[in-house]
């Protein structure tokens, strides 16, 4: 058990490394990072600026400082706002965590309940239908879903506020625009575990000894057919939090995504790192804790 | 199947608790202005940026000495008049009485203050190029300053009209990060309430103005990077002016019920870069052939609603030195054939034009297949903006054969504004000095830039136009409009600065 833990704490720090080596490509794939800085210079000042940023070393010495300061939380001065980069991507993650944290719930809540009755009512209206209407759902690009949303209940129903993040009825459209794109898959996940552990000699079992229907659903074979769903899920938080880049352009949400958008655009660099490794910090470490769950879940993996 | 009732009135519960919001959500009170920008400015100092989402801001929060009309002639503002004693030294005469947001008066000091902030170049302000002329600013008595330049620079009221007094005691204070963020204090029209980072900036009347009370009470700006979100927000009250309105969305604007558009000629012109280092532009034949090939009007009508203005060069009617007498190429691709033929090149040639300008894309691919009808074969590229700017305008240079863009001229109404960034060819330059060959063109752009008499600019800047016109070192192509989207609540005409003068917005009559 403990051994199995260790091994995946050494996969994480691999990980790290290697997203810390595609972070540090960003930069050296831009072109000369130093004309990015000064564009107006002359050649002159930017030989000495290219010497004190020790842009002239070899690139593995580059990088085990790049590691280095990465350790230390420095990703350097954003050129942008002249500040340091890191500070301004924490200050927008919690409403990033907070969108797509929501979007992971609120496609949970309907891919369960639905993928479950899909699965017991196999082939029935029910089950067409919501296949039908999720799979309309994840055809549909992000931000064409999200204009659409806001046209029907920003617009023309005016239930809800077209964009912005400063009342939870702002948060709705977003979290059901990230939502549609990840609930597919999630659905489609709980029907066919469902449908694989519903008819084995264990829920028949429970079902002859009398336990009432709806407990033999959620206690016996929900808590089996979990498993997949834990690891999908986790890995539609990850996508999920791309998926944020977007939803967050068109609905005006102030967080990392929509930082880095315009970070890109105006090549601040060192806030595209900072954006970008945090971002896969977070992924991975919510792959890390779903391995975690998977073993708490799964006595046959803690046994081997 | 009953069992599954409790779970589906849960799930329907729970989806309408979400929709429950509470009616008319984006409602606005009467008094207040909201405004949809696409981004903010990195500081609400207005000393420390130089991008246009913050000069918005800052001009509603902070004076300058000297202010725009909408018919773009200069109108006293924190100076009260101003005077050329010399070539190179001026005199402008402070407002009295004038009160900044924290109560203190507005002193010589700070206009001196100011200007020292930006000369200073420990602090790095990407404002430091405007004003580079200004050597010395000194105070004469409580109510005079005088400016002295390095040389004459007829520039420099231009530059003055953004050019925001700062409150010396205060910024001393408080420090420049404090006062960029969370305490800017200015003398204008709005003082600072809030600023939410990429969400919203909220200003409020400031009572002690002295021009007088603005007519809204509150005014906001939103960060929405979306242009299809800026509208739904428009006609739902969300916001009450949106800009940049292009030509495919005026129509749904112009017959909204809440809404109305605003449109007005801009200094923003389109032209082709032509590479004249290499085959087949330094060829004189082939460049009017080129200017011959496009026709203008088509493109101006079927792709941008009719809101442009064909130009014989890139120095724009809005700006001093242009001249009417210089007329634009016509349509003539007869004529485009014969000099191309002349040029060498009677089969045609395939070239590349590359373009940066994501929001004129279908103007670009249009010229693209009309230079292509003539048989100048044209591959159009179109290019990452960001890193199109270094590659083709500054750092390098790689724009061979040419490159389609606009150029707004910093918003300076001057004809030295674009004649010197695209043609002289002095290292340090924009475009001038990768792509533009003119010969003898240097000289008339450096003497007419090194002078204040008027009469003698002008006369020099008609020679220009007559000689580029000619020379077609360009494609001389059209003038943009720009068109605000405003809420019907709202009275207020959008300026051919593009600036956006909210002391002139009023509540619509009703």
């Amino acid at each position: 058990m403990l051994i199995l833990v260790a091994r995946r704490v050494v996969r994480l720090l691999v990980v790290l490394v290697g997203v810390s080596l595609v972070t540090f490509a960003i930069l050296q794939v831009s072109g000369d990072p130093v004309a990015l800085m000064m564009p107006e210079a002359p050649e002159s000042d930017r030989i000495v600026l290219r010497q004190a940023m020790g842009f002239n070393d070899p690139l593995p010495v580059q990088f085990a400082r790049f590691v280095g300061s990465i350790a230390r939380g420095d990703f350097g001065q954003s050129f942008f706002h002249r500040e340091p980069a890191l500070p301004l991507v924490l200050e927008r993650m919690p409403t990033t965590l907070l969108l797509t944290v929501l979007a992971t719930g609120l496609s949970l809540a309907i891919a369960v309940p639905i993928g479950i009755v899909s699965a017991i009512r196999r082939n029935s209206v029910l089950d067409h239908g919501a296949t039908f209407v999720v799979f309309l759902g994840t055809s549909m690009p992000v931000f064409w879903t999200g204009i659409m949303l806001i046209l029907l209940f920003a617009v023309q129903l005016r239930w809800l506020p077209v964009s912005g993040w400063e009342s939870w009825a702002a948060l709705v459209l977003p979290g059901i625009t990230l939502a549609t794109f990840s609930t597919p898959l999630l659905l489609r996940i709980v029907r066919s575990s469902m449908l694989e552990v519903i008819n084995l000699d264990y829920v028949r079992t429970a079902r002859a000894k009398g336990v009432s229907e709806w407990l033999v659903i959620c206690r016996h074979a929900l808590t089996n057919a979990a498993l997949p769903l834990v690891t999908v899920a986790g890995l539609q938080f990850g996508l999920s939090l791309g998926g944020a880049v977007i939803t967050e352009t068109v609905f005006a949400v102030p967080g990392v995504g929509r930082l880095i958008v315009g970070a890109i655009r105006q090549l601040d660099f060192p806030i595209v790192q900072a954006g970008v490794f945090l971002l896969a910090l977070i992924i991975v470490l919510v792959n890390f804790a779903v391995d975690m769950l998977y073993i708490y879940l799964n006595p046959q993996i803690r046994v081997r | 199947m009953k069992r599954y009732v409790p779970l589906a009135t849960a799930l329907v519960l729970a989806i309408l608790a979400l929709g429950a919001a509470p009616g008319d959500v984006t409602a606005q009170a009467k008094d207040t202005l909201t405004v949809a920008l696409p981004s903010h400015a990195p500081t609400l100092d207005p000393h420390m940026h130089f991008e246009r989402v913050g000069i918005l801001v800052n001009i509603n929060m902070y004076d300058s000495l000297l202010h725009r009309d909408i018919k773009l002639q200069f109108v006293p503002s924190l100076a009260t008049s101003w005077k050329a004693l010399s070539d190179t030294q001026w005199e402008f005469k402070i407002r009295k009485g004038v009160r900044f947001h924290n109560g203190d008066v507005l002193t010589p000091e700070d206009v001196k203050y100011s200007f020292d902030r930006v000369i200073d170049q420990t602090k790095k302000s990407p404002q430091y190029g405007n004003i580079r002329a200004i050597k010395e600013v000194k105070v004469i008595d409580a109510e005079t300053v005088h400016l002295t330049t390095d040389k004459p620079f007829p520039l420099l009221l231009e530059r003055l009209v953004f050019f925001p007094i700062v409150n010396k005691k205060h910024v001393e204070k408080v420090g420049d990060q404090a006062f960029g963020t969370t305490s800017p204090v200015g003398t204008g029209p709005w003082k600072f309430v809030e600023w939410k980072r990429d969400q919203v900036i909220r200003l409020e009347a400031f009572d002690q103005h002295w021009r007088g009370k603005p007519a809204f009470k509150h005014l906001n700006f939103r960060a929405i990077p979306e242009v299809a979100t800026q509208v739904a927000e428009i006609k739902t009250g969300g916001v009450d002016i949106i800009r940049n309105v292009s030509a495919d969305i005026q129509p749904e604007l112009k017959t909204h019920p809440v809404a109305y558009i605003s449109s007005t000629p801009i200094l923003r012109v389109h032209w082709i870069a032509f590479d004249m280092r290499v085959a087949p532009f330094d060829k004189k034949a082939v460049r009017q052939a080129a200017n011959y090939a496009i026709d203008k009007q088509t493109i101006i009508q079927r792709l941008m609603a009719g809101l442009g203005q064909q130009v014989a060069t890139t120095v724009q009617p809005l700006a001093f030195g242009f001249d009417a007498e210089v007329k634009p190429y016509p349509f003539d691709p007869k004529k485009a054939k014969e000099l191309l033929a002349q040029g060498g090149y009677p089969n045609g040639v395939d070239i590349t034009l590359h373009s940066a300008s994501v929001a004129n894309r279908p103007e670009f691919e249009a010229l693209c297949q009309m230079l292509t009808d003539v048989g100048l074969r044209t591959t159009p590229r179109l290019w990452d903006p960001g890193p199109a700017w270094n590659k083709f305008s500054q750092t390098e240079g790689k724009g061979t054969h040419g490159v389609y863009g606009t150029w707004g001229n910093y918003s300076v109404f001057d004809a030295d504004a674009v004649l010197h960034p695209l043609y002289h060819s002095e290292p340090g330059g924009w475009y001038g000095k990768w792509y533009a060959r003119v010969e003898g063109l240097d000289k008339l752009i450096d003497e007419a830039r090194s002078s204040v008499d008027q009469p003698k600019r002008k006369r020099l800047y008609t020679q220009i136009q007559q000689m580029i016109r000619e020379e077609a070192p360009s494609t001389f192509l059209w003038t943009q409009y720009d068109t605000l989207g405003i809420s019907k609540k709202v009275q207020y005409a959008a300026r051919p600065d593009e600036w956006l003068w909210l002391f002139d917005a009023k509540p619509a009559a009703r």
